[in-house]
């Protein structure tokens, strides 16, 4: 459940969020939603998708962090978060409302202890400056993310993508409902279609995400590490 | 010396007369499929009366059209909006078999699992006869019942977890390809009435039609879409009619349209046809309305009968509401293409509306001409002879599979029914058919191999079954492919509980394609 409400001095000048990175809080996910200014970020550590969204099917970019449902490959408990850690997991228990922050008090990481988000003069903590100077580049961040996956739909260069893998504890995942550019869709587009595509910045991020698929192989080994890891623990 | 050059005269210029359902599904599949050609010249005319009505030929489809939209670049949201479409996953027949209140039996969408592997009719008549065949071999049924849709909103546009066709407004759709035709496809329309075909003196080639509004119209092929008046084919060229009317006796319909008591009630995905006491009930789920209709014979019931009996079925949304009548004939031409004119729609023919052919075949007829574009004028007898044989064959095999529906009633509650069984009125293809599958049960390699036949076997399967006929099993008959299907039954049980737990309810998902669209990938 969730229990979303204006962010103000008043009501919340005690409250604490915790900020640090753990299963618990919520950072133990395989697929997160991601907008087009995190590509670059994103493209040295994750492989970079569309996915649907099962309640309107409308697309939206991801980045991969794992291949079972609740799997972090990035998360260690006792390391933390390693490498770039995407927006919408930093932004924790944050939402907006029109132009306010807005906090969800039901949120895991509101358990009392971490990082405090007011001042005792009731001025914004550092950290919740983080968070305001985070929502400054998620919002526009989201209107042009809209604006790239409409355009490469519009121009049917999307195609499904079938990741299937086999670790060699003996097991196989076969993921579905991912998609990627279709790169012999985009090389047969007209020529004044590919500048429009450069002109607006797309061309970049559509190759951003090409090159990001060769993260997959690197997803699976950091996986198949880890259950090896787990196995020679045991013997 | 005086060179001889012998004169070709190529196929440039397509005049579609008429602009209906037929006429503009025909302009938009030729359309497309010449599109490149239209820079050198090739060009498709549609002429349509601003004065004669249209007739809306029932609101039920066929899969193909799935394919058909979207060859011609149609978007399948933009349909469902502006179509008033729903999704159809294949008919429930009620009351046909013995009249019972729960006699019924599916006509799904799907083939049965494995179709082309194994024949699962004799396992299903030895070891299943606890469950209905359609749902021992196939998922539909159960996901009809269940009021389920046949994908999911993230499913991309014209692509199914369950077979599909539509239900949709008939006076919506005729618009709509107007728009994309004339939009996108390039083709020229021309609001006129016409006057009189002029023919060639020598050959009896229509050379032109002269038209009230916009003079002249010559053209190199011409297709009659006027509907029942079959202006070119019938009345110009002078081609007669075959009465069918000795096998299928229904030659009245009256239409309703009943609104929903509430506008979330629920929406059947599937035709529901409801046999009566002279013809049978359609029904049919729109997302404001259902579309009824009584199809009778008047030899059998009057017209004050038949409408009460359909306000009866209407019940209570129906109360006050005026039902329209349609006189129909049952029949086709004679020749659907002669000369340098080709039938399309009720022009070529009318059959009662049971198995939801009369679009289908305007597709297949549409697509047959657009793909055997004759390149000229010499070679366009050898295409015609074909198109007829082929046509003939599929309106020949089309009238045997309704009649299928009304042989195998063991109904004798009203003249009607028991006139139907009379052995004068059944074809004698069909009659030597049904003696076959006493003794073996439809399937490839047989009667249907035709490449776009347009009922499969598996459609005759369903039926058959469904009405509880019986073929003769021999001890030894299943041995040799008894392993096979049992995996595809069980894969079939599997599939279904998957389908039924994935599904969403069919309203549900309409009014999510109204409001997000689905996806063109």
């Amino acid at each position: 459940m969730t229990n979303v409400v204006a962010l103000n001095s008043r009501d919340h000048r005690h409250l604490r969020v915790q900020a640090s990175a753990s299963a618990r809080y919520g950072d133990s996910q395989n697929f997160v939603a991601v907008i087009v200014n995190e590509f670059p970020f994103l493209v040295v550590q994750y492989p970079i998708l569309f996915s649907k969204d099962s309640e309107t099917g409308a697309f939206y970019c991801g980045a991969m962090l794992g291949f079972d449902k609740g799997e972090n490959l990035f998360l260690d408990e006792r390391k933390g978060f390693e490498g770039y850690r995407p927006l919408n997991l930093q932004r924790g228990p944050f939402y907006t409302a029109g132009g306010d922050v807005a906090i969800d008090l039901d949120h895991p990481r509101i358990d009392g202890g971490g990082q405090e988000l007011f001042t005792e003069n009731g001025e914004p903590s550092a950290y919740l400056n983080r968070v305001i100077a985070l929502f400054r580049e998620l919002r526009p961040g989201l209107d042009a993310t809209r604006g790239f996956i409409e355009t490469v739909v519009r121009l049917r260069i999307v195609e499904p993508i079938d990741i299937s893998a086999t670790f060699d504890d003996g097991t196989k995942r076969k993921l579905e409902g991912l998609y990627t550019i279709d790169h012999e869709a985009l090389q047969r587009l007209p020529d004044d279609a590919v500048v429009d595509l450069f002109r607006r910045g797309y061309l970049q991020l559509i190759y951003l995400m090409i090159a990001s698929l060769k993260q997959i192989p690197a997803l699976a080994q950091r996986k198949n590490a880890r259950l090896l890891e787990a196995t020679g623990a045991l013997t | 010396m005086v060179l001889n050059i012998p004169m070709v005269q190529p196929v440039q210029n397509v005049v579609i007369v008429g602009g209906g359902t037929a006429g503009w599904l025909t302009a938009g599949i030729i359309a497309a499929r010449h599109r490149a050609r239209m820079k050198a010249g090739f060009t498709v005319t549609l002429v349509e009366s601003p004065n004669v009505p249209i007739i809306g030929v029932g609101e039920g489809t066929w899969p193909t059209l799935r394919t058909t939209l979207e060859k011609m670049g149609v978007s399948e949201t933009e349909f469902f909006r502006q179509c008033d479409a729903a999704f159809k996953q294949g008919a429930r027949f009620a009351r046909w078999t013995t009249g019972a209140p729960d006699d019924g039996y599916y006509h799904p969408l799907m083939l049965p699992q494995g179709f082309a592997q194994v024949n699962l009719v004799s396992h299903w008549l030895k070891e299943d006869r606890g469950r209905s065949f359609c749902d021992a071999v196939c998922q539909q049924g159960q996901l009809c019942d269940a009021g389920l849709a046949p994908k999911m909103i993230t499913t991309p546009e014209y692509q199914a977890l369950a077979n599909y066709a539509y239900h949709l407004d008939a006076a919506k759709f005729a618009p709509f390809l107007q728009k994309h035709s004339t939009e996108t496809l390039g083709v020229r329309h021309v609001l006129a009435d016409v006057q009189e075909v002029i023919r060639d003196g020598n050959s009896g080639d229509i050379k032109s039609i002269r038209t009230q509004q916009a003079g002249e119209i010559p053209g190199d092929l011409f297709v009659d879409c006027t509907g029942f008046s079959a202006l070119l084919l019938g009345k110009a060229l002078g081609v007669g009619f075959k009465d069918c009317s000795d096998v299928l006796f229904c030659d009245r319909a009256l239409a309703l349209q009943v609104p929903y008591e509430t506008p979330d009630a629920p929406m059947a995905s599937h035709t529901i046809s409801t046999a009566q006491s002279a013809g049978w009930i359609w029904d049919i789920g729109l997302p404001a309305r259902r579309g009824t209709g009584y199809v009778y014979s008047s030899r059998h019931i009057s017209d004050d009968e038949a409408a009460e009996e359909l306000l009866r079925y209407g019940g209570k949304m129906a109360k006050g509401l005026t039902p329209r009548q349609i006189k129909i004939r049952s029949g086709y031409r004679e020749t659907f293409w002669k000369n340098n004119c080709v039938a399309v729609g009720l022009a070529a023919g009318f059959l009662e509306p049971l198995e939801s052919s009369a679009i289908v075949l305007v597709e297949l007829s549409a697509k047959l001409i657009a793909e055997q574009m004759p390149v000229n004028r010499e070679v366009m007898d050898i295409v015609a002879g074909r198109f007829n044989e082929v046509t003939h064959y599929r309106w020949g095999r089309i009238i045997d599979f309704l009649k299928l529906h009304y042989v195998l009633t063991q109904r004798t509650d009203t003249q009607f029914w028991i006139d139907n069984v009379d052995p004068d009125t059944i074809p004698d293809r069909l009659k030597n058919l049904l003696k076959l599958w006493k003794y073996q049960p439809p399937w490839f390699l047989d009667e249907f191999d035709r490449l776009e036949e347009v009922f499969p076997a598996a459609s005759y399967q369903y039926v058959l079954y469904g009405m509880g006929f019986r073929t003769e099993v021999g001890p030894m008959d299943n041995e040799s492919t008894g392993l096979v299907a049992q995996r595809y039954m069980a894969e079939n049980e599997m599939l279904t509980r998957q389908l039924r737990a994935q599904l969403p309810r069919n309203r549900d998902l309409l009014n999510k394609i109204y409001e997000y669209g689905l996806q063109p990938v």
